[in-house]
């Protein structure tokens, strides 16, 4: 029986194919609309969350915050906020085996390196040897600093790769820089490197536009040579990796409690410690990102409903028609059910070929519209589904009132109808 | 001949606009009976009440007073959602205006009342070509009603009332819209039911040439039955 009435409303929609066409639109148009922006917020939500996770899923930030924000803070207060090296070293032995590095950076200051005719754009950081794990940093040639550098505040540093690209083309070799001593120009005070490591350079998805050329890569040096730069021995805040096999979540929580206990003097009650995981974080920006497409999503759907509506009309216009036949098909002994289900099929399969049509239009604009916005596109297969249910549900809902009318007609009347 | 009764109208009344003084009564109480076998035309000029009458017959309708027994189904007791099945069972029509449906060739036209009655598809289309071959209509058993003419219009309309083997065929004026070549052929095969596999026909018509060519002949004028002429 479902047989023939699909049969029969392909008939009626390939009797009119303009006008199923046009009811379709309103589908189409809705559906893909859902879907492009379902496919666009899949496609941010994974990029941001790949980018978060290279930060390290194992991380935990610590710093201190005022309690108050709207306070005004002085100077002492300032000094107040710093976490100690003692306070660091105090943690590392409290969380020994459960915690894998600690990482500590310093900014030295921003600043071009000239070779020749070209030129790189340089952020110095100083930074402590937990540095490059807690930020998954790979060597592609030489090595890490050793204790001795760390400890003497030695003038060795680790470029990037791009570093290297810049000053001596794309055919440069690792011994072009590893070994050789730079000058770096930071506001016309100048500081010699001597570079022992290249590491790769990762380029941060999306949120790195802009030239090759302009694009600024860090070079990585002692933290104690960046504090002898900057005569600034500040830590407002560290990175906390936690070994393989450890919650971070949980992990932070109890390093908060330690940390609040052990800087209980120096918080007082103006600051507190905060210890928060790149966990949380993750967690917490998808959470937003799936809310924030599900809510636009939910407006796209306003325009399904729109073309809903489109359907019932010209349901409507259809029975309207069809009058005669409907009253004959009814001499001829159709139960009314079946009358009301040929004209449920009928706004069914509309909205079903719409939905399918509006699915493979919006894949489309999903993916091109994800491409350029520089995240590799990830089709929401839940989305397709509660597309196709939906469109079917929209046909059941919209086309019920007009073939519950049609359902309803008096044989004789429909037989009468002109 | 009591025994063999297929259809028993008694004082069959029909009025529109019940209960308001604009009350116009169609039929005044109709005594009808119709033995199983029967080719009988009901004749009439146009508004005598004939077409309401068939309404009643073929249950399109109901009658405001009255009984109405059709093969021991009291019609006038049973529920409206009951009427379609019966119907189709029963009553096979035949209208002057064919009323095949548009889109669908006649193949499946002929399918429709098993498709309602629950016919397996196989069977369906058995038959349909059976009845399709039986009105002289098996070449053109794919086309739809617009590729078709009025007469082969009508044989598939035939074809179709006969499909679920009905008690009854109605038909309402079925030469009506026919030349007098093609409505001749139309009648042959009504004749041809009637003589080889002894359908019970009703034709409805205010041709009294054509009511002459039944066996008995029921003529109502102004909502009553004023005559009736059985041939010996």
């Amino acid at each position: 029986m479902i047989k023939e009435n699909c049969k029969l409303a392909l008939l009626s929609i390939k009797a009119n194919k303009m006008r199923a066409f046009l009811t379709m639109l309103g589908i189409i148009i809705g559906v893909a609309a859902v879907i492009a922006i379902m496919t666009v917020g899949n496609s941010m939500t994974n990029g941001v969350q790949k980018q978060l996770e290279s930060y390290g899923v194992q991380n935990i930030t610590i710093y201190v915050n005022p309690i108050d924000y709207n306070q005004e803070l002085s100077e002492a207060d300032y000094q107040t906020m710093k976490i100690t090296p003692e306070t660091l070293h105090k943690l590392a032995n409290q969380f020994k085996g459960k915690i894998s590095a600690i990482s500590v950076e310093a900014s030295a200051g921003s600043g071009t390196v000239i070779k020749d005719a070209n030129k790189a754009n340089v952020d110095i950081t100083g930074v402590s040897a937990g540095y490059f794990k807690a930020n998954n940093i790979k060597l592609k040639g030489g090595n890490l600093f050793n204790e001795f550098a760390y400890e003497q505040g030695k003038n060795t540093a680790i470029v990037a790769d791009k570093f290297a690209e810049q000053l001596f083309g794309v055919n440069y070799s690792l011994d072009d820089v590893l070994g050789k001593e730079f000058e770096v120009n930071i506001n016309d005070e100048y500081m010699n490197i001597t570079v022992i490591g290249v590491y790769e350079y990762q380029q941060s998805g999306s949120m790195m536009r802009g030239s090759n050329k302009n694009i600024s890569t860090s070079v990585y040096i002692p933290l104690k040579t960046a504090w002898n730069y900057s005569h600034d021995e500040t830590i407002f805040d560290a990175t906390v990796v936690a070994a393989e096999g450890q919650d971070p979540v949980a992990l932070s929580t109890e390093i908060k409690t330690y940390l609040t206990d052990v800087m209980a003097n120096t918080l007082g009650d103006k600051f507190y410690i905060d210890a928060y995981s790149n966990q949380t974080m993750i967690q917490e920006n998808t959470k937003t990102m799936n809310q924030m497409t599900l809510a636009i999503s939910m407006i796209a759907a306003i325009a399904l409903i729109v073309g809903g509506i489109g359907v019932m009309n010209i349901m409507t216009v259809s029975i309207t028609e069809r009058t005669k036949e409907i009253g004959t098909r009814k001499a001829l002994g159709a139960p009314d059910g079946m009358i009301m289900l040929q004209f449920i099929s009928e706004a069914i399969i509309i909205c079903l070929i719409g939905g399918v049509i509006g699915i493979v239009v919006g894949l489309l604009l999903g993916n091109i519209a994800a491409h350029f916005m520089g995240y590799t596109p990830e089709v929401s297969i839940a989305s397709i589904y509660m597309s196709v249910g939906f469109s079917m549900a929209i046909g059941v809902f919209f086309g019920y009132s007009p073939a519950k009318h049609a359902a309803n007609m008096n044989p004789i009347d429909a037989l009468r109808y002109e | 001949m009591s025994n063999d009764i297929l259809l028993s109208a008694k004082n069959i009344r029909k009025s529109y606009y019940i209960g308001t003084p604009n009350e116009l009564e169609i039929l005044h109480g109709i005594d009808l009976d119709i033995h199983k076998g029967e080719f009988v035309s009901i004749v009439g000029q146009s508004g005598s009440g004939k077409s309401t009458l068939m309404n009643i017959l073929g249950i399109l309708d109901r009658q405001t007073s009255g009984e109405y027994i059709l093969d021991g189904i009291d019609i006038s007791k049973a529920p409206n959602k009951a009427l379609s099945a019966l119907r189709n069972k029963h009553i096979g029509f035949v209208f002057q205006t064919y009323n095949l449906i548009a889109r669908t060739d006649a193949i499946a036209n002929v399918e429709m009342p098993m498709l309602y009655a629950g016919v397996p598809e196989k069977q369906r289309r058995k038959r349909a070509i059976e009845l399709l071959k039986m009105v002289g209509m098996e070449e053109r058993m794919h086309h739809t009603p617009d590729e078709l003419s009025g007469g082969q219009k009508q044989r598939v309309a035939i074809a179709r009332a006969m499909a679920n083997d009905p008690d009854i065929i109605l038909a309402d004026e079925p030469t009506g819209a026919l030349d007098s070549g093609t409505g001749r052929l139309v009648m042959d095969i009504f004749h041809e039911l009637h003589e080889k596999q002894g359908k019970t026909i009703v034709l409805i018509t205010h041709s009294n040439e054509l009511a002459a060519e039944t066996p008995r002949i029921v003529t109502i004028s102004d909502g009553n039955i004023i005559a009736e002429k059985k041939m010996a």
